[in-house]
């Protein structure tokens, strides 16, 4: 137990508080696209990559404050979830998965090659961490707090969305989009607004994760990230807002547990990769008839 | 009420409907009938604004809707029961109920709102299954449910897609009671239907489409004993 305690509060305990964090926003977020509205959201690491690099152009280039800083993100994230939403909620299931993933490669070719703006893969150095109220949030154990209160306000949002109106008619779209439309809901509207909820809070994840790590590129922001979360929603089911808390922590915490055996650095990142990789698989093939059921029309 | 004129609609360049008209006053019942592939889903579905007409107009309270969304459709008071059970079994029934009378009750507790969907569902004897998932329902309840949320929605017009699909004999008795009860309460509905002696209990007129216009209008009797209909749905001749 003292064993424990000890891990919890080391400077790694800490380190993966932060993290589990910011992924909890991250899958909280996509569960509401995926989960409840079933739309194959694959931009989702996109807009948590607009967010990072809003907050690392706007305090490195500007030096704009935190709150500054957090709130661009989150309406840069938004408005680029907006216009994609424009172009790509006329697309059905696959097609949208589709049209969602070609705008994730867009978004990794645009930071990798507009090197002007964003120094390409050499990525952005030297975000500072914020500091409010004289609190520094150099000191990780300060940040963690800082993770923790956005991490609480995220999930709270998110659960009185989820179980109020709009959460509601989002699932019976999901489930019968006609006869959800026959009860009057605009469900285009509805898919719409939701996409741009999840991508703002994405927006604010990126924020966060570009505070913590000071330095962001856009390798932190590829496919192998997006199937990471993807990973998190899937194995705390689709839909369900508590389970988002439980698989976050198992996904995160269980290939920590690789540290302790023993194997050499060099293999631990693949083995971690092959263990997620193991972890979605078994999922999807136990929950092969509930995961994706389909949608049923007129 | 409904008022449609020379309504047409393809798949593939197949015609389903071939210049449709038909009206519906208001308060009537009336069955549509006629065989398989006839278009009598097409034409609700066309109503209800899943299918896009390409020609004819569809006036619905004096107003043309063909251009409407479904949700607008919906909202003028449009009500569509569908044949594959519209309920959404994923949710309890309280839910169903919620998505329906939520809308028009703005500023309704929530106590408030689970005593008019508990009022709903005493109305078909499922008050006790409340917070269960209407997936374990029955055929029958499910379609229960499904015309008593369409009436707590507000709809004034009901398209009913073959009420008794799925439907067991024992539970076709309370389907029609709940049928009566929309007449009692000076609702307008169209009924698809197969069973003639089903829909004959409470309707004025049948209309018998056949290939995608309408071949007959008239009341049950006449329209049971028309040669014509035999021919439909038998190819006898007289």
């Amino acid at each position: 137990m003292s064993a424990l305690i000890e891990i919890i509060t080391s400077d790694y305990g800490i380190h993966l508080g932060i993290l589990i964090c910011i992924y909890l926003i991250l899958a909280q977020s996509l569960n509401l696209t995926f989960g409840l509205g079933r739309l194959f959201n694959l931009a989702h690491i996109a807009s948590c990559a607009i967010g990072a690099y809003a907050t690392a152009l706007l305090s490195t280039e500007f030096n704009y404050n935190f709150f500054i800083c957090l709130l661009a993100s989150m309406v840069i994230s938004g408005i680029f979830a907006v216009a994609l939403g424009v172009i790509s909620l006329r697309l059905k299931t696959d097609y949208f998965a589709i049209g969602t993933l070609a705008f994730s490669s867009v978004v990794g070719a645009v930071l990798i090659n507009w090197r002007e703006v964003t120094r390409g893969v050499l990525g952005i150095p030297g975000i500072p961490r914020p500091e409010i109220s004289g609190i520094d949030f150099y000191q990780n154990i300060n940040f963690l707090g800082l993770s923790l209160v956005l991490m609480l306000l995220v999930q709270v949002f998110f659960y009185f969305i989820q179980k109020g109106r709009f959460g509601r008619s989002l699932r019976a779209l999901a489930e019968y989009e006609e006869a959800a439309m026959s009860l009057g809901r605009n469900t285009a509207r509805i898919r719409n607004i939701s996409f741009f909820i999840s991508s703002v809070a994405a927006g604010m994840a990126g924020s966060l994760l570009a505070y913590y790590l000071n330095y962001i590129d856009p390798s932190s922001f590829s496919l192998t990230e997006m199937v990471f979360v993807l990973t998190i929603v899937i194995v705390g089911r689709p839909g369900s807002f508590w389970g988002m808390f439980a698989a976050t922590l198992f996904i995160i915490l269980l290939p920590e547990s690789l540290r302790f055996l023993d194997i050499s650095s060099s293999y631990l990142g693949q083995a971690r990769q092959f263990l997620n990789a193991g972890i979605l698989f078994l999922v999807v093939y136990w929950k092969r008839n509930s995961l994706f059921p389909e949608q049923r029309q007129v | 009420m409904l008022k449609v004129s020379d309504l047409e609609v393809s798949f593939d360049g197949n015609a389903v409907l071939n210049g449709l008209s038909l009206e519906i006053k208001e308060g009537e019942t009336v069955g549509i009938i006629g065989p398989n592939g006839c278009g009598k889903t097409t034409f609700f579905n066309c109503v209800s604004g899943f299918v896009s007409a390409f020609a004819g107009k569809i006036v619905f309270k004096e107003k043309e809707i063909q251009t409407l969304s479904p949700s607008e459709r919906a909202n003028l008071g449009l009500g569509r029961v569908f044949q594959n059970f519209g309920i959404f079994r994923e949710m309890s029934l309280l839910e169903n109920l919620l998505l329906a009378i939520e809308g028009n009750r703005k500023g309704a507790s929530k106590k408030e709102l689970k005593e008019v969907a508990n009022d709903y569902l005493k109305d078909i004897g499922l008050q006790s299954k409340i917070n269960s998932k209407a997936g374990s329902l029955s055929g029958g309840q499910m379609r229960l449910l499904e015309i008593i949320r369409t009436l707590a929605f507000g709809a004034e017009l009901f398209l009913l897609d073959e009420p008794t699909a799925g439907v067991s004999p024992k539970m076709k008795d309370d389907v029609a009671g709940i049928i009566k009860k929309l007449q009692q309460a000076g609702k307008t509905v169209l009924i698809i239907e197969h069973d003639i002696n089903f829909i004959q209990k409470f309707c004025s007129r049948i209309i018998v489409f056949n290939e995608g216009v309408v071949v007959l209008d008239d009341t049950p009797e006449k329209v049971r004993n028309n040669q014509q209909l035999k021919e439909i749905y038998f190819g006898q001749s007289a």
